[in-house]
């Protein structure tokens, strides 16, 4: 592309890159925590080429003239290539030439790189480059730890698009990768679905490479393996499918794999895209995937067999196989003494279960069996239905339907209009209902309780808050033995279901004594020596206490 | 495997519980009195016996029961007596499928409702009957830990009341009162059918046997001291008192304060009780599939519901004329399936694979 040709935009931003005040070095340690998100950069190899850094690359002689592949060596040809298919105005072309008169050009996409570092790793470098210098000695020239050859536009494409920038130099026909992609992310903060009182505070972010670091950060053994992927005909997502080699289950990164390739679908914004991919049953009610935004739950997962997958662009990794179970665990389980985390986590799945089941049996007390409530309490509520326009069920329903849409309205909305939000609604809307006759205070006070109680697990809010309408449902019509019966349709249902192989409801079904350690309950550290049996892992153990030589009674070590 | 021992055991105690807690104590004390143990002691005696021989006899043989049979008679007979025996769990479904939508009538709803509060049961029956083995095995381990929790509180709540003199003397019963009573009640011990099924679709280890057997004496002495508790309780009157796990914890002195309290635990055991009274409902299933040879259970599993479904609802008015036709005729029955069958499976040709 000629320069006169360039937009103004253009202009603009190709002024900017040889400007910096960083230093080299606190670039490249810049780049160094940001590294090559496609990751097949390659390391710099000091040594020269034999013939003194020319080599094949530059078959196509200088006179621009094209090779038999088609290629030519001509930049602005070469250039103009890549243009025509990246025709966007954001995809930048910023040309320059050495002091000897050495042309070269790099193309990127206009906000994902590093402006500053590709002017002091690339630019500035070849200043000195000579005017018959090869494709080797110029490689060499550059400063970016993260190089990688390529010979076709439709890869000099997919690089610029993926963040990279592209080097060409007039008189070869091949080019360079440079990695200085420095797209725009957020920091690394706690994430607001999983805070903890206790334990790490750090969090996923939306860069996998980021995200990739902060597991690499705490599992440093060799055997952690990470396979990148991508998934999304138009995104391009970079997916990561991460495992530990020897602990995970054999084949389970694999069909893991197989299962997110075997969907072609336009755009991947979100890993719960990727969750439906390698679930059997996407259509599924429950949960089939586990989720966190936390390094140390992903990694500590990882560590009992599971596959981990991480999606560029969201904070949500997953990990799989799912086990229903999961969910009942706290992050603070494991930081905490094994009792205080026992009792939190009985205390959470009866909370769910009163979530769930109270305001249905409340229906199905009210209209069908009066006497499951206590006597007094009977009088309390009478006294507070008698008049009430509704019925009971019609009431709770009611009741119900304005929590959700004080729960949906409340996330959507500004947080500044969220104080009046609970104005409208808690004074408003419940306190005028009441003293209106349109709703009672039982009602309110059993839908407050459950709303509560749901949240203890708040990764299942889904799930439950679909199961509680259910039930309220059943219990509305057909009363108690309505919930009954729903319940064992739910349980069938749940025993039967497994994802590669691992059953949804285990330990308690199929009963695995091992892994009761850390289901209902959660057993201390050393209780929990071994890896859950369930996942079938080769490397069982995961703590092992050796036994330290005591000292005699004479106080002397033997 | 497609179900193990530990399931086995499960279904041996809880199942077997969990069948003989509603109108089977009732019946007893109608015929026996305060010698209502007995009976059911004769039943659970010669039952354990064909259980530990059953248990047994898969040590001997990783074949199923359709496998010795077609081994020895060929594929025509084994086929013939399948479709016996699903005939034979159908009856033996019927009348706890009965007793249940009494139950449910009775104990959960005030007022009488209309009998379509009963049929989401079968709803309920045609998805659990459409499963195999591995999913009844594994509801079982669900189901037992939730049954212990439950049998423990209620008797727990009903220990204080019991006046444990109501129950002597005993042995005052004449012996064909007693006999009759225990051959009258054959319907509900169907349990040596049920391992039957299971033959050869568990893995038999050293000490199984011992293992299943004690697994349903556990699940007979909870009956039986389901049994004395009741009759502790409500002494001569028990015979007018239906249902008797919904009777067992009524003077519980917290439910005064608390209301019925025991109801939630009997929600909770509901969930058990329509379990076990569908294994049954899931055998007959088996047994039909493997005639016909389908793979697929669930055009099966609707069927046989729908034929269950029309006896429940054309006969709901006639349940004492259903009960007295399988006290005084079926027993027959029951006793050569669930005790001559499997005895005689020990005369089969097998060989250990």
């Amino acid at each position: 592309m000629a320069k006169g040709k360039r937009t103004d935009n253009e202009k603009r931003n190709m002024k900017e890159p040889p400007r910096g005040e960083e230093t080299l070095a606190a670039q490249k340690e810049k780049s160094a925590v940001q590294p090559e998100m496609q990751n097949d950069g390659e390391e710099r190899k000091p040594q020269k080429n034999a013939d003194g850094g020319r080599d094949s690359k530059e078959s196509a002689g200088r006179g621009g003239c094209e090779n038999k592949n088609g290629k030519t060596s001509d930049l602005q040809e070469n250039v103009k290539s890549v243009k025509s298919v990246l025709t966007s105005e954001d995809i930048l072309v910023f040309e320059f030439e050495s002091e000897n008169g050495k042309k070269f050009a790099a193309i990127f996409a206009d906000g994902l790189i590093d402006k500053q570092l590709l002017g002091e790793l690339v630019a500035k470098p070849l200043r000195d480059a000579p005017k018959d210098a090869g494709y080797g000695e110029i490689k060499l020239l550059l400063a970016s730890p993260e190089v990688k050859d390529g010979t076709d536009t439709a890869g000099a494409v997919k690089e610029i698009s993926g963040g990279n920038a592209v080097l060409y130099i007039d008189g070869v026909s091949d080019y360079i990768i440079i990695g200085v992609k420095s797209p725009p992310v957020r920091a690394v903060a706690e994430p607001p679905t999983q805070v903890a009182v206790h334990g790490p505070r750090e969090g996923f972010i939306e860069d996998i490479k980021i995200n990739l670091g902060l597991i690499r950060k705490r599992v440093k053994t060799e055997k952690l393996q990470v396979k990148t992927i991508t998934t999304g005909k138009k995104s391009e997502t970079a997916v990561a499918i991460v495992y530990i080699d020897g602990v995970c289950p054999e084949g389970l990164p694999e069909k893991i794999e197989k299962e997110i390739n075997e969907n072609k679908i336009d755009i991947v914004p979100d890993s719960s895209y990727v969750s439906q991919f390698i679930t059997k049953r996407p259509r599924s009610l429950f949960k089939r995937c586990g989720t966190t935004e936390k390094p140390d739950i992903f990694c500590a997962k990882i560590c009992e067999g599971r596959v981990g997958v991480v999606v560029d662009g969201s904070p949500i990794c997953l990990t799989a196989p799912y086990m229903l179970v999961e969910d009942f665990q706290s992050v603070e389980d494991y930081y905490i003494t094994s009792y205080r985390a026992t009792t939190l986590r009985l205390l959470r799945i009866i909370s769910l279960l009163i979530g769930i089941f109270l305001p249905a049996l409340y229906i199905a007390a009210q209209l069908f069996k009066i006497q499951i409530i206590p006597f007094q309490l009977l009088l309390k509520i009478s006294s507070s239905v008698a008049g009430l326009a509704l019925s009971p069920s019609v009431e709770m329903f009611l009741t119900l339907f304005v929590l959700e849409v004080l729960n949906e309205a409340s996330i959507r909305m500004p947080k500044y209009v969220g104080l009046a939000l609970s104005v409208v609604g808690a004074l408003v809307l419940g306190d005028t209902a009441v003293k209106a006759g349109i709703i009672s205070t039982p009602a309110i006070i059993i839908v407050a309780f459950s709303a509560i109680g749901l949240y203890t697990v708040p990764n299942n809010v889904e799930t439950t808050t679909t199961l509680r309408w259910l039930f309220l449902i059943i219990a509305g019509s057909l009363g108690p033995f309505g919930i009954v019966v729903l319940c064992g349709y739910i349980i069938t249902y749940l025993v039967t279901e497994q994802d590669y192989g691992v059953p949804l409801v285990a330990p308690f079904a199929p009963l695995i004594k091992n892994d009761l350690y850390d289901g209902l309950v959660k057993a201390d550290m050393y209780t929990l020596g071994t890896r859950p049996k369930v996942f079938n892992t080769k490397d069982k153990v995961r703590l092992k206490r050796l036994k330290t030589q005591k000292s005699s009674g004479g106080g002397k070590d033997k | 495997m497609k179900i193990s021992v530990r399931q086995i055991c499960f279904i041996m105690f809880a199942y077997t519980a969990a069948t003989k807690l509603l109108l089977f104590p009732t019946v007893l004390s109608l015929d026996c009195g305060r010698d209502l143990l007995l009976p059911a002691l004769i039943n659970f005696v010669i039952c354990g016996i064909v259980v530990w021989s059953l248990s047994y006899l898969s040590s001997r043989t990783e074949k199923t029961f359709f496998q010795l049979l077609e081994g020895t008679f060929g594929n025509v007979f084994a086929r013939i007596i399948y479709a016996l025996f699903a005939v034979m769990f159908m009856f033996a479904a019927v009348l706890p499928v009965f007793e249940q939508k009494q139950y449910v009538h009775a104990i959960f709803y005030d007022t009488t409702p209309s009998f379509t509060v009963f049929l989401p049961f079968f709803v309920f029956s045609v998805y659990a009957a459409s499963k195999k083995f591995t999913n009844i095995g594994r509801c079982a381990d669900i189901c037992m830990p939730i049954f212990t929790v439950c049998i423990f509180a209620i008797f727990a709540m009903s220990f204080l009341e019991v006046e444990w003199g109501n129950l002597m003397p005993m042995f005052r019963t004449p012996a064909n009162r007693i006999f009759g009573s225990s051959l009258g009640t054959a319907y509900s011990f169907v349990e040596p059918c049920w391992l039957l099924m299971f033959m050869g679709h568990y893995k038999y280890k050293k000490g199984d046997a011992a293992k299943i057997t004690f697994s349903y004496a556990g699940g007979a002495a909870a009956v039986l001291l389901f049994l004395a508790v009741f009759y502790g309780i409500y002494g001569a009157i028990t015979p007018s008192r239906t249902f008797a796990l919904a009777r067992i914890s009524l003077f519980f002195p917290a439910i005064e304060t608390m209301g019925r309290i025991d109801l939630i635990l009997l929600l909770v055991m509901e969930i058990v009780m329509l379990f076990a009274v569908v294994l049954n409902i899931q055998l007959a299933v088996h047994c039909i599939a493997s005639v016909i040879g389908v793979s697929g259970y669930g055009p099966v599993s609707l069927a046989v519901n729908l034929a269950i479904g029309a006896v429940v609802v054309f006969t709901s008015n006639m349940y004492q004329d259903v009960y007295t036709v399988y006290f005084k005729w079926l027993w027959i029955m029951f006793i050569a399936f669930a005790v001559a069958f499997p005895l005689l499976a020990w005369t089969l040709k097998r060989r250990r694979e």
